[in-house]
């Protein structure tokens, strides 16, 4: 039978729960004063993004104190019956049995538009009857239609736990499923995440359930499907909204390395900007965003980054104005981090022989590379005697020598008179 | 034959060696008598004698043992804030032994220092002037910060004149028995614009070719030592063709290591060789001004280059439809 993990694993007991100590610790104190009388505030009001723990927070609270748990969310917030129903249930102090009760009003988000402003009102008049301790769950406390709500509560936020605790829950499950799972695919599921526990177990499930081992190469499919759909996403944006707003939006919702997406704009331009008026304005925006990169490089002033984004989306997106829109045109991987990765090898062994240049001629081993090499190669091809004497004297090893002669017979002439 | 590279070799020892800037050695002999020197700013082209000009002054100053009373740091290679912080700061508080009560130290290329870098050095330079003077070589004293600069002495190195740069050669060429033609000598000035280094480099790097050394033959040396065919990328980009223009660009900057300087200053000398419209010539002008200024102050060559690029694609264009 299938069991989504998130049920299976929820936590039972509040020491369980991933992260939010601190507001854990708020909520339980507020539901303890309870037993000394009705206290100032009759709700809480605990808001978060989705997927920290909150309704799960209520819930095994609840169980760690005894207490009955009534529960409502959304849709059930509509009706004028449902509502006093609900009111009355909170109204009275405990249960038939003596066991105490504690109202949870899920997804307060959930109540929307001009139809449903009766729940809002409906959970005032809860909270001014109630008897017992109402809790309220939300994503944003502060949305304008709680304004009157928030007065009747104390207000509890939950945050994201750290990647770490989400890890540390991860392996628990992992203990408890028998999978053996290595750090690095564990950290990989919680960064992807973004910190959000409930999607943090679903995706754990869907890749190691029936599994006794989840390696990183299991997954790591997942991070670069995830970083082609969210670049192409803005791409697509960017080059054919023509709207600076949408533009510059794309940008905030993807999250995208900047750097990285500057190399995919600057790749695939060319060819979605067919008109060569519009490809010279395009080209122009992002050489306007280079500039604003060239500054944060040199005064670290990082506060210029949002001119850096100005000019590689809207200033980009505004650049169409003729080209024609033609079919589906795929996007492609940026050739230039393509060559930084083949001639890595060759700039390594540039860089070296520029460091030896840089100890006796004193120049940048950067500015060797350009104003030396070139001519050492030409003496290194034609005079293998002069081109053996400026081996000893810059000290190359071997390897230089073979890269600056261009072939072995050459090479070995010159280690031969080297000697 | 020898074993050095000619630019070690024959580089001046002393000030009274070098051949040009006359202004400036004569001040920095003042400093020499003196036996006391400011913090100076030597600006100006590459291989114009900046780097020498310090070591001779360090030389003259300090006599036979001077390099233990100088420290040269090169900012592109060390280009952090850590560097000022740790290496330039243990250097220069403690105190020289000897008659000279400070140290020098020598900044080179001290515009690819970032601003963090420049902050932390001014201080350094404050608060450690007694025990060391700074000397900061730049090609553009417009990316130094205004608080540096005022700290210093500024030292503007120009050009060599035809004649200071014939002379020069012609001791080198005379020491290592090189035979030269007048025509290979007047070829070499003329493409490297009284950069010795690089005009040294050449003489070298033609001389080990053991044949007489004329315009073909440098021709041929510079020709293999920039490999770049601006030219070809050029008709590329004004063809329509920009993709494959910035392909040949980035090979020209990521296997050949050209600098993004050079082959502007070349994509100018050929814009106004070409057959394009007088117009046309003068509106790329300022484009190219333009786009080389932002290559002082941006982050890549290649994206600044290729935007210029584009700019080429759109003029041929226009051109083409008789706009």
């Amino acid at each position: 039978m299938y069991t989504a993990w998130t049920v299976k694993h929820k936590p039972h007991s509040l020491p369980e729960v991933v992260g939010n100590s601190n507001a854990i610790q708020k909520l339980s104190k507020w539901v303890k004063s309870w037993e000394k009388g009705v206290p100032k505030k009759r709700a809480a009001f605990l808001y978060g993004p989705p997927g920290v723990g909150k309704t799960v927070s209520v819930e095994t609270l609840a169980n760690d104190f005894s207490m009955e748990l009534v529960e409502r969310n959304a849709s059930d917030y509509r009706t004028a019956e449902a509502v006093e129903k609900f009111a009355g249930l909170a109204s009275q102090y405990g249960t038939l049995y003596g066991r105490r009760r504690l109202i949870l009003l899920d997804e307060m988000d959930g109540i929307t538009g001009t139809a449903d402003r009766g729940g809002v009102r409906a959970a005032i008049q809860v909270i001014k009857e109630a008897r017992c301790p109402v809790v309220l769950v939300a994503n944003n406390a502060y949305d304008p239609r709680f304004s009157t709500l928030r007065r009747y509560c104390l207000l509890i936020e939950f945050t994201k736990p750290t990647v770490l605790q989400i890890i540390k829950h991860l392996k628990t499950i992992c203990e408890h499923e028998g999978i053996e799972a290595d750090d690095q695919v564990l950290k990989f599921i919680a960064d992807r995440s973004g910190r959000d526990v409930r999607s943090a177990v679903n995706d754990l499930q869907a890749l190691a359930q029936g599994r006794k081992r989840l390696a990183y190469e299991d997954a790591s499919w997942l991070a670069e499907r995830d970083r082609k759909e969210a670049i192409f996403k803005v791409l697509q944006t960017i080059f054919y909204s023509g709207d600076v707003w949408e533009a510059k939006r794309a940008l905030d919702a993807a999250d995208v390395d900047p750097d990285m997406l500057f190399e995919w704009i600057y790749e695939n331009v060319p060819r979605h900007f067919t008109d060569p008026h519009d490809l010279a304005n395009a080209m122009d925006a992002l050489s306007l965003a280079d500039v604003y990169r060239g500054r944060i490089r040199s005064t670290q002033d990082w506060s210029l980054l949002k001119y850096v984004f100005d000019f590689m989306t809207a200033g980009v997106a505004v650049a169409r104005e003729r080209s024609k829109l033609g079919g589906w045109i795929p996007f492609r991987f940026p050739e230039r981090i393509r060559i930084m990765g083949q001639t890595k090898g060759l700039r390594a062994m540039q860089s070296s022989i520029g460091m030896r240049i840089k100890r006796r001629c004193h120049i940048s081993s950067v500015r060797a590379i350009r104003e030396v090499i070139p001519y050492l190669q030409i003496i290194f091809e034609s005079n293998a005697e002069m081109a053996a004497g400026l081996s000893r004297w810059l000290d190359l090893d071997e390897d230089m020598v073979n890269y600056l002669a261009g072939g072995e017979k050459q090479a070995s002439a010159i280690m031969k008179r080297m000697g | 034959m020898s074993f050095e590279m000619w630019t070690e070799k024959y580089r001046p020892q002393s000030l009274d060696e070098m051949v040009n800037q006359k202004e400036i050695v004569e001040r920095l002999e003042s400093f020499v008598d003196a036996r006391n020197i400011p913090h100076c700013i030597f600006a100006g082209p590459p291989g114009t004698g900046k780097t020498t000009a310090a070591l001779c002054l360090a030389h003259d100053l300090y006599g036979d043992g001077w390099r233990e009373h100088l420290l040269e740091l090169n900012a592109s290679d060390e280009r952090g804030i850590n560097v000022v912080r740790e290496t330039v700061k243990t250097f220069a508080r403690t105190r020289s032994i000897g008659e000279i009560p400070f140290k020098i130290m020598i900044l080179d290329e001290a515009d690819n220092m970032t601003g963090d870098a420049q902050q932390a050095l001014r201080r350094t330079m404050e608060r450690f002037t007694e025990t060391c003077r700074f000397i900061l070589i730049c090609n553009y004293s417009g990316k130094i910060i205004e608080p540096i600069q005022s700290r210093c002495a500024p030292f503007r190195f120009s050009h060599l004149r035809r004649e200071d740069h014939d002379d020069y050669l012609q001791s080198i060429i005379k020491k290592e028995n090189v035979k030269m033609s007048h025509g290979g000598l007047e070829a070499i000035f003329e493409i490297c614009e009284g950069d010795l280094r690089k005009a040294i480099n050449t003489l070298q790097a033609a001389a080990s070719l053991r044949r007489e050394i004329d315009t073909e033959t440098v021709y041929s040396v510079v020709g293999r030592a920039n490999p770049a065919d601006v030219q070809e990328m050029m008709k590329l980009a004004m063809k329509g063709d920009f993709i494959e223009a910035r392909k040949r660009l980035r090979d020209m900057i990521v296997r050949y290591g050209v600098a993004g300087s050079d082959i502007i200053r070349q994509i100018h000398i050929e814009i106004f060789r070409s057959a394009l419209p007088d117009k046309w010539k003068i509106k790329l002008a300022d484009v190219i001004g333009e786009i080389d200024f932002r290559m002082t102050q941006g982050a890549s060559e290649e994206v600044q280059l290729s935007a210029l690029l584009a700019r080429l694609g759109e003029a041929g264009h226009e051109i083409e439809r008789g706009s």
